[in-house]
């Protein structure tokens, strides 16, 4: 039984990595950067959420699209004031730029809401529902039902509409999607903007099912990149099995050895890169050699 | 004019290290000087040792810092257990830190992936858990005290003083050393084009390990005099990722990549961070500080402080210099001597023979997705021959030459070169065996001079070779008398990215005969580059031809091919089409209508 309620534990974290993890596979995959500030994003969308719940007692689950949107507009501003000039100096500035970023926003929250754990409090935070003898936890089922929703219509989004195309296609093959009219400058701000309201979405979701605090970013980040390590780097099917089966893994150590479950949660990267170092469903690249 | 500047600043580096030396014997009283120098020094040092990694070799890590906490723990434990002080541990301590970079370093830099930055935050936030954990070991979340020596009371920190600035020099000594030697141009060959490096002989992967352990040896040695220092240390402390902020601050406000740089940012964030703490900036100011400072470095001053000041002052010097006049074209008529033995490897034991091939390529098969780029090709190149490889663009040439010189691995099929089976080797063992390629977009190491590009390769993987001085001995003579050969020693000290494209395809050539090549395989020689070039060039193929290089050209320019090649292959769709001599290819008809397409009337055309 014990095994059965480790798996669906590990699969309620993995939903929630799932969406958490996607938006950096996106701006890796589109844009080549490795966005360190995500965690950073995350954790600000988070703190966004208690700040409104605290002054109006909002269901926050409700306020996903708001912060969703809001996030994705300062994506687009963030791109377009900074990532645009870096941009052609390589991923190796473009990732201190976003270091730099990650800082700031840690600074900042600190300033504004202090050095201590905020959480929120809902109806159903103490409450867990009950399968036979497994026990799922309220805010955990919800958080991962609503990133499973979020995710699908990020998917439906990235297949169905134009502006998604033109995403695929710059992850292909960015100057051939220059070739046909896709403005690479216009392209990267809109795939920049949509990572970031992932994290948006995913701030509001880890504010119902955890503990926030600013220099939680740093565990964020390193969780999340792992993941996408994991499934292959811009890959967003990779970062979505990467998160189950890291989940799994989780869960699997907060069950057996508490202390341990980073570990085992890194562990898991280091040998996946020992056996397969570009990621489960990464594959390499054709532009290494002209 | 150069020498001069160049005792200037070694007079400016010795008054440097005087004054620091002199600062405790002049000033006694100065304890909070020193103090706040120590922590100058602890930062140079770290920002210097990342430089290594990440400045040179162009490998990014954000959790550097762990190895300062692997030295300061191995002082610790090992002092605790035998009872003397935690310094007497440092070379251990570097050893550690060194040793667990190797062991990292194998495991996450065998690909050219940006997994290794991650995994750099990773590991620290790993390490931290580790040692708060193994309470048995490490004493657990509660740290370990040291018991401060007898002469604190009266040296104060003194003798700490002079313990990290001997670490500094040290330091600054190491990078000194690897940026003069061959190493250090290996390692901004790959920060510049990793997979050119791996072709021409620089083992990628040993090189990145070797870089990761450089790099971490000055933390592990003063981690363990640090850990003394402090007189406390616990996991939050030793791992903290602000010390990583830090010191990628610091080096890159200096300037990544410089020698100078890195010790100069670690002065300036250190005076920086103790005037934010005068000024009672709290934790939280200051993480949001450094944070601006960052993205104001990266977005304004990315090349840092010292080499942008450089550069200003460069400019306005250069001002008042006039340009030089080079006549390319006289140049280009000039007949410069060119000893063969310094092209070519001692004569192998059997004696050239055009019937003997030198390369196999057998049932190759290569595919991306569902486009066959090579599908099935298998020819046999004769040793002393100049083969051509012609046919319409997106037939496969490029992938071949990729496949052949190992920059993809084939999906099946065998190649064989020199008589062994090369199919599975790495590119820069392949470099070694004697194979070398140009690329259709010339591929040089662009923040280095033409000489720079041409010392880069590595003919023999040796350690003396890698360590040896990159600008002394024959190499360099070599390198010179190849550059006079192509008509470019006017060229030799130039940045070549101000080189002109034709010219570059050139000095790629150069390049490759410093591997002194049996095979030289050349993608698109004559594409984009002017007629005199075109001429210098073919006159290059055709006298290395004649002492026994063997030659593989694709190219498009029909009449360089048929004038220059004893044999040609014609590739379309991934398949060799036709074979023969370039009579028989001339006048084949699917040959004409691939090219030509089918109703072109060739009566006229003079091909």
């Amino acid at each position: 039984m014990e095994i059965i309620q480790v798996l669906s534990y590990g699969i309620l974290l993995g939903g929630l990595y799932s969406l958490l993890s996607s938006g950096l596979a996106l701006i890796f995959g589109v844009l080549d950067i490795v966005n360190v500030a995500q965690g950073a994003f995350l954790v600000s969308g988070a703190f966004l959420t208690w700040q409104i719940w605290d002054l109006t007692g909002i269901e926050p689950i409700l306020l996903i699209p708001v912060v969703a949107l809001l996030w994705f507009g300062l994506g687009i501003i963030i791109y377009r004031t900074l990532f645009v000039r870096v941009a052609p100096q390589g991923p190796s500035m473009t990732v201190l730029l976003s270091f730099g970023l990650a800082l700031i926003i840690e600074g900042a929250l600190n300033l504004i809401f202090g050095n201590k754990f905020k959480s929120v409090q809902t109806s159903y935070s103490l409450q867990s529902y009950k399968l036979g003898e497994i026990n799922f936890p309220a805010p955990q089922v919800i958080a991962s039902l609503a990133a499973a929703v979020v995710l699908v219509l990020l998917y439906l989004y990235l297949m169905l509409s134009w502006a998604g195309r033109a995403l695929r296609a710059t992850a292909q093959n960015r100057d051939g999607a220059a070739l046909i009219g896709i403005s690479h400058r216009k392209i990267s701000s809109f795939a920049y903007g949509l990572g970031m309201a992932t994290a948006g979405a995913g701030g509001v979701l880890i504010s119902v099912s955890y503990p926030i605090y600013p220099a939680t970013h740093y565990e964020w980040i390193s969780k999340l990149l792992g993941i996408i390590v994991l499934g292959g780097m811009g890959s967003i099917p990779g970062a979505i099995i990467g998160s189950m089966l890291l989940g799994i893994v989780e869960a699997a150590g907060n069950t057996y050895a508490p202390q341990w479950t980073i570990l085992f949660f890194y562990g898991v990267i280091i040998l996946s890169l020992l056996f397969k170092p570009e990621g489960l469903l990464g594959a390499r690249s054709r532009k290494d050699s002209v | 004019m150069k020498s001069l500047r160049f005792t200037k600043a070694k007079k400016i580096a010795v008054l440097f290290w005087a004054i620091l030396i002199l600062i405790p014997v002049l000033l006694p009283d100065s304890q909070y000087e020193q103090s706040l120098l120590i922590v100058c020094f602890l930062f140079a040092i770290m920002a210097s040792g990342w430089n290594i990694l990440s400045g040179l070799a162009g490998y990014v890590s954000l959790g550097h810092s762990v190895f300062l906490g692997v030295g300061m723990y191995t002082g610790a434990i090992l002092g605790r257990e035998t009872g003397v002080f935690t310094f007497y541990f440092a070379p251990i301590g570097m050893l550690t830190a060194m040793a667990f970079a190797f062991l990292l370093g194998s495991i996450t830099l065998r690909t050219r992936s940006h997994a290794f930055v991650i995994i750099t935050i990773a590991i620290l936030l790993s390490v931290q858990l580790i040692v708060s954990n193994w309470v048995e070991l490490t004493g657990g979340s509660n740290g370990i005290i040291f018991r401060s020596p007898s002469w604190a009371r009266t040296a104060g920190n003194t003798p700490y003083y002079y313990m990290f600035l001997v670490v500094l020099v040290l330091t600054v000594a190491l990078v000194r050393f690897i940026m003069n030697a061959r190493l250090g141009a290996g390692f901004i060959s790959i920060r510049d084009d990793e997979s050119k490096a791996a072709s021409i002989g620089i083992n990628t992967t040993q090189y990145k390990v070797i870089a990761y352990c450089l790099s971490a040896a000055p933390y592990g040695l003063v981690g363990a005099i640090y850990s003394q220092y402090l007189g406390f240390i616990n996991p939050t402390g030793s791992f903290s990722i602000l010390i990583s902020v830090y010191l990628v601050l610091a080096a890159l406000v200096g300037g990544k990549g410089t020698l100078w740089g890195p010790v100069f940012g670690g002065f300036f964030i250190a005076f920086a961070n103790e005037a934010s703490t005068v000024f009672s900036g709290g934790i939280s100011a200051r993480v949001l500080i450094m944070g601006v400072v960052l993205v104001f470095t990266v977005m304004f001053v990315p090349q840092g402080l010292l080499v942008s000041v450089a550069t200003m002052l460069r400019k306005r010097l250069a001002k008042d210099k006039t340009v030089e006049f080079i006549n390319q074209a006289a140049i280009a008529e000039r007949d410069a001597p060119l000893n063969l033995n310094n092209v070519k490897r001692a004569p192998s034991k059997a004696k050239a023979d055009s019937s003997e091939s030198i390369l196999q390529v057998k049932g190759l098969y290569k595919s991306f997705g569902g486009v066959k780029a090579v599908n099935g090709v298998t020819m046999d190149i004769k040793r002393g021959s100049i083969t051509g490889l012609i046919g319409p663009n997106g037939s496969g040439k490029t992938t071949l030459f990729n496949c052949i010189t190992g920059t993809y691995g084939a999906d099946s099929g065998i190649v064989i070169f020199n008589g062994t089976d090369i199919t599975k080797m790495q590119p820069w063992t392949r470099a070694h065996m004697g194979m070398g390629r140009t690329f259709q977009i010339t591929k040089l190491f662009k923040s280095m001079s033409v000489l720079d590009n041409l010392v880069a390769p590595l003919e023999k993987p040796s350690a003396r070779n890698m360590l040896a001085n990159k600008m002394q001995g024959e190499e360099v003579e070599r390198a010179r008398e190849i550059l006079d050969f192509m008509g470019l020693s006017s060229f030799e000290k130039s940045n070549v990215s101000a080189l002109s494209f034709g010219q570059q395809k050139l000095v790629e050539f150069a390049q490759i005969l410093m591997l002194r090549p049996d095979i030289v395989m050349l993608d698109e020689p004559a594409s984009g580059i002017n007629p005199t070039l075109i001429e210098r060039l073919s006159k290059a193929i055709k006298k290395l031809n004649d002492a026994g290089t063997t030659f593989l050209i694709v190219e498009h320019n029909i009449p360089l091919v048929l004038g220059l090649c004893d044999y040609i292959h014609v590739l379309s769709a991934g398949e060799i089409m036709v074979s023969g001599t370039p009579e028989e290819v001339r006048n084949n008809e699917a040959v004409i209508e691939a090219y030509l397409g089918p109703d072109t009337l060739l009566e006229g055309l003079d091909v």
